[in-house]
């Protein structure tokens, strides 16, 4: 890997659902949650995140809605609806198969 | 959900732009602030953060992308970049859209008459669930018919009835059921016989009084009770609700009015009931006959409504099952069902019937639709070559071809779009009234038809689909031609540019106007030729001055001594009328509708042949003036015997007995009677306009046949005393009898009607192509002389005088026409062969039409290309060079 903390397409989808999973964020507050969370591994581009948020939103995985931030400005904050919810858990059972099978695998001599 | 969210976005398309922004904007804030608070400089942080996130412009664009429905969108903007263009240049869109609208309006019009006529489902409730059903027998048939042979008997009606497993009503009916209203004017009428489920099937509830209980079928004469149409209730009865109870008399048989039925509704035939009686009272209304214990009559339609959830195929596969076990009761016969949604004109025989008639006329109109679209193309075609720098320019600044053809095509389909939605405007508006035009002015005999002619979904649907396809047919080939893709030497190329292969397509698009304009003029011009040739043709017998009266006495009830005693004293009354001198009678009047015919063997042959007969009283043939060539007339005595005598016409005797002596030749009735000839008369077409029969005959009219003999009157005084001395005598021998007299000319009438019919609108459509083909002969010189005036300029400055400039525009317009022409004529060669086989009375090779129409044609092409060309030989030499 050259660049460290790229994140492969679809990955980022279920990062995504999994920062909403606790309530409404704006997309800002995700990028950052997604950064802290993975103890500043993980780096998410801002040009790669909005087209995410506005493709699971169109797919209804998300619904958004106008409010107002931690700062008070105007933010579009995201939050999951049942269908996102429904993905993420579908998601992260897939990762899970994934990542341990990929870990057994590398673990083998 | 996607699709609507992009819809919404369609609609909302700032608010998203500015949400995205604001939404971006946020972002690169909350950044720029976590920088600031890092320590980092104002100015600093700002720069970072847009660092940092790259490319907004581009996020936008990926997003903005993902809301948009692209190809709706860019479909939207060629739409009113069409529209511009079309504002731009009113003339040609005038054309076009007239053009355009004339072929789809015919073509709509049409189809709505068809739709009408036999694909509309019947005016009832949840129509959709009806079905008809229909049977075709394959195989040994011995069947009896009244009607077409593909109806069902009632013990066939009650196997299906008490049997299926789909249906939650099937209901029977007798259509087309004459009947006599008895009283002070007694009226024929059209009516039913129905099964008592009948209204409950069809889902009618009667507007007033109650409708058929299963009591009144109870038995053979059981209910004498009828429902009257609303419509006769109205003319006949003013409204009166007080009709209800009262009883009325059909076919001299007492019926007590139980109910009305609801305004509008006439039944499931084309031709509207006045009336329904159970099916039970059938020997009541007919008395003559007894078809409800005939186990092998087809006389019944057959109409069910299918239970919810029970598909067509099951419908068949049930059905099949009954049919098959009463096939076990008739050897060697095997029955096939016919199942569909119900319409009008649905059974077999009438469907081959108006599919056949109807795709014809399709096709005739479709022809015209295609000059139409020739045209356009044409206009088209001119105007690409006068856009040609401005499509170059565009290609050559990366516009791909398949924007442009996409962009033309939209021109094309808003053109279509405009002449099909004013087309159809014209159609439902006209047409209707043109059909009633038509079905009002039909002879005496033809019964008076209800179409319901308004648009449905199938007309909708039918003119949307002609008109995307005309749109798509006239704009392909010019939106190709327009943008081939010779970028340099289109946008060097100035107004004198020759057209190149533009000018070819031009031409054979003329070509091909004129080759169909062509064909449909001619087969007009046979028509017309043939309607002509109806009108003044000899049919070989005395038409003029003979007045024909029928008095329906075997549905009156008639015995067969009454019948004669009428008939005798009738005959004596018309015979003492003023001004007549002779009087016979006949069971057919001459080309009437009406034809028997029966089997018969000559001694020592085994294979039957088939005649047609009439059954004549002494002194028919000297009233038609048909000539007794060789023996005599019946006698007085033969005649009131229904003697064993027969005569036959002179192609029966050359036919039968060739070169040999006809009289006293014997022949055997397939009924078993022995007939010996004993005479020849000429050949007269009695039966079929334009045909004489090879074996026709005629016998004694007996006193069997007294019933339904027709008499003929011979006057010289006029038509209308005779008519009414007949009536008053019939109606002092029977005051409640219907009495229908009519010229004897007027079957001649029916003959003709079919074709004038088809004449009319054969030489509507062609007077239509012609304008059309006219049009674009027109339009193609006169564009070809504008675009050639520096040309001419030069050649005239060069010597050459206005005939030679004439003569040269002439021939070049003229020799994509004659080579149309010819195909035309070589194609309606093929086309006539097929005609003269529909329609009666069209010679496949008429030298009139073959030769006046395109000379006509020739003459009026010469005409469209005479006056532009006029004004080329008239341009002056000096403006002509400096005109751009």
């Amino acid at each position: 890997m050259e660049k460290q903390g790229d994140l492969v397409q679809g990955t980022l989808d279920m990062l995504v659902l999994k920062a909403l999973r606790r309530g409404a964020k704006h997309g800002y507050a995700v990028a950052e949650w997604i950064h802290e969370s993975s103890n500043d591994v993980l780096h998410v581009e801002e040009g790669a995140l909005y087209p995410a948020l506005h493709r699971l939103e169109l797919r209804g995985l998300l619904s958004a809605e106008w409010g107002s931030s931690e700062n008070n400005r105007r933010a579009k904050f995201y939050s999951l609806t049942a269908a996102g919810r429904k993905e993420l858990a579908e998601a992260a059972q897939y990762w899970r198969r994934m990542s341990g099978a990929i870990a057994r695998v590398m673990q083998t001599a | 959900m996607k699709t609507w969210a992009r819809v919404k976005a369609l609609f909302h398309r700032k608010q998203l732009e500015r949400d995205l922004e604001e939404e971006l904007e946020f972002h690169l804030a909350m950044r720029e602030e976590k920088k600031r608070a890092r320590g980092i400089a104002a100015t600093e942080a700002k720069y970072a953060a847009r660092r940092e996130f790259g490319n907004t412009m581009r996020v936008k664009e990926i997003c903005r992308e993902m809301w948009s429905f692209r190809s709706l969108e860019t479909f939207w903007r060629d739409l009113r970049y069409g529209a511009r263009a079309l504002e731009k240049n009113p003339g040609f869109t005038m054309t076009a859209v007239l053009a355009i609208a004339l072929g789809i309006g015919v073509n709509t019009g049409i189809f709505s008459v068809l739709n009408g006529a036999a694909l509309r489902l019947l005016p009832i409730p949840r129509a959709s669930q009806v079905v008809s059903v229909d049977q075709i027998f394959h195989g040994k048939i011995r069947r009896n018919v009244h009607g077409e042979g593909s109806l069902f008997s009632y013990p066939e009606y009650q196997e299906y009835r008490e049997h299926n497993h789909v249906f939650s009503g099937l209901l029977a009916y007798e259509p087309f059921l004459q009947a006599t209203l008895g009283g002070a004017n007694p009226q024929q009428l059209f009516g039913a016989a129905t099964s008592c489920n009948y209204f409950e099937v069809l889902g009618v509830r009667p507007a007033e009084g109650r409708a058929f209980l299963d009591t009144d079928c109870s038995g053979p004469g059981s209910n004498a009770v009828v429902v009257l149409s609303n419509n006769l209730w109205r003319t006949t009865f003013h409204e009166d609700p007080a009709v209800l109870g009262e009883s009325v008399v059909l076919n001299r048989s007492r019926f007590t009015v139980i109910g009305i039925a609801p305004p509008g509704f006439g039944g499931t035939e084309p031709v509207p009931s006045a009336f329904w009686a159970p099916v039970t009272m059938q020997q009541a209304l007919e008395p003559e006959r007894d078809f409800l214990g005939d186990a092998n009559m087809s006389w019944l339609g057959l109409l069910g409504r299918v239970k919810d959830g029970v598909s067509l195929r099951e419908v068949r596969a049930d059905l099949g099952v009954i049919a098959g076990r009463i096939d076990q009761q008739h050897a060697g016969r095997t029955t096939t069902l016919a199942i569909h949604a119900a319409t009008f004109l649905g059974r077999p025989e009438e469907r081959q019937f108006v599919f056949t008639i109807g795709g014809v006329i399709l096709v005739a109109v479709g022809l015209v639709l295609l000059i139409a679209c020739a045209n356009v193309a044409n206009l088209l075609l001119a105007r690409a070559s006068a856009r040609q720098r401005e499509i170059a320019i565009r290609l050559s600044i990366g516009a791909s071809r398949w924007q442009l053809i996409r962009q033309l095509l939209t021109e094309s389909l808003l053109i279509a779009l405009l002449g099909g939605a004013a087309g159809s405007l014209l159609a439902f508006w006209s047409f209707e009234a043109i059909t009633q035009f038509v079905l009002a002015h039909l002879p005496h005999g033809f019964p008076q038809l209800a179409l319901n002619m308004s648009p449905d979904y199938g007309v909708l649907g039918y003119s949307m689909g002609l008109t995307v396809m005309t749109g798509l047919v006239f704009g392909l080939v010019p939106a190709l031609n327009a943008t081939r893709p010779d970028l340099s030497t289109a946008i060097k190329e100035d107004n004198l540019g020759v057209a190149g292969s533009s000018g070819f397509l031009r031409s054979t698009l003329v070509g091909l106007q004129i080759a169909v304009c062509m064909i449909l003029l001619i087969a007009a011009g046979l028509l017309m030729r043939g309607l002509y040739s109806a009108q003044t043709i000899d049919p070989g017998f005395e038409m003029a001055n003979v007045t024909e009266a029928a008095f329906d006495l075997g549905s009156e009830g008639y015995s067969e001594e009454r019948a004669n005693a009428f008939q005798e004293s009738m005959m004596a009354r018309a015979a003492s009328l003023p001004g007549v001198d002779a009087v016979a009678e006949g069971s057919e009047a001459p080309l009437s509708d009406n034809h028997s015919g029966t089997g018969f063997l000559l001694p020592g042959e085994t294979e039957g042949r088939q005649m047609e007969f009439n059954r004549v009283s002494p002194g028919f043939f000297s009233l038609l003036g048909i000539p007794i060539v060789r023996g005599r007339d019946f006698t007085a005595g033969e005649a009131r015997a229904g003697a064993a005598e027969i005569i036959v016409t002179e192609s029966t005797a050359r036919t039968l007995w060739r070169g040999q002596e006809a009289i006293g030749k014997v022949l055997r009735e397939s009924g078993g009677a022995e007939r010996v000839v004993i005479g020849v008369v000429k050949d007269a077409q009695v039966s079929h306009l334009g045909e004489t029969d090879r074996v026709y005959a005629y016998l004694p009219a007996g006193p069997k046949e007294q019933a339904r003999m027709i008499l003929l009157v011979h006057s010289a005084g006029g038509y209308e005393s005779v008519a009414k001395g007949i009536r008053e005598a019939a109606h002092a021998l029977d005051p409640e009898l219907v009495v229908d007299v009519t010229k004897l000319e007027d079957n001649l009438e029916i003959w003709r009607t079919p074709s004038r019919i088809v004449a009319a609108l054969s030489g509507a459509l062609g007077t239509l192509a012609l304008l059309l083909a006219s049009i674009g002969v027109y339009g193609v010189v006169s564009y070809g002389v504008s675009r050639r005036i520096r040309e001419i300029g030069i050649r005239m400055t060069l010597g050459a005088d206005g005939k030679d400039v004439m003569g040269l525009l002439l021939r070049q317009a003229m020799r994509p026409v004659l080579i149309g022409a010819a195909a035309g004529v070589a194609g309606c060669a093929a086309v006539s062969q097929i005609l003269s086989k529909v329609l009666y009375g069209i010679g496949s090779h008429d030298p009139i039409a073959f030769i006046g129409v395109p000379v006509f044609l020739l003459a009026i092409a010469l005409l469209a290309s005479y006056i532009p060309a006029r004004r080329a030989t008239r341009v002056d030499p000096v403006v002509a060079l400096r005109y751009e």
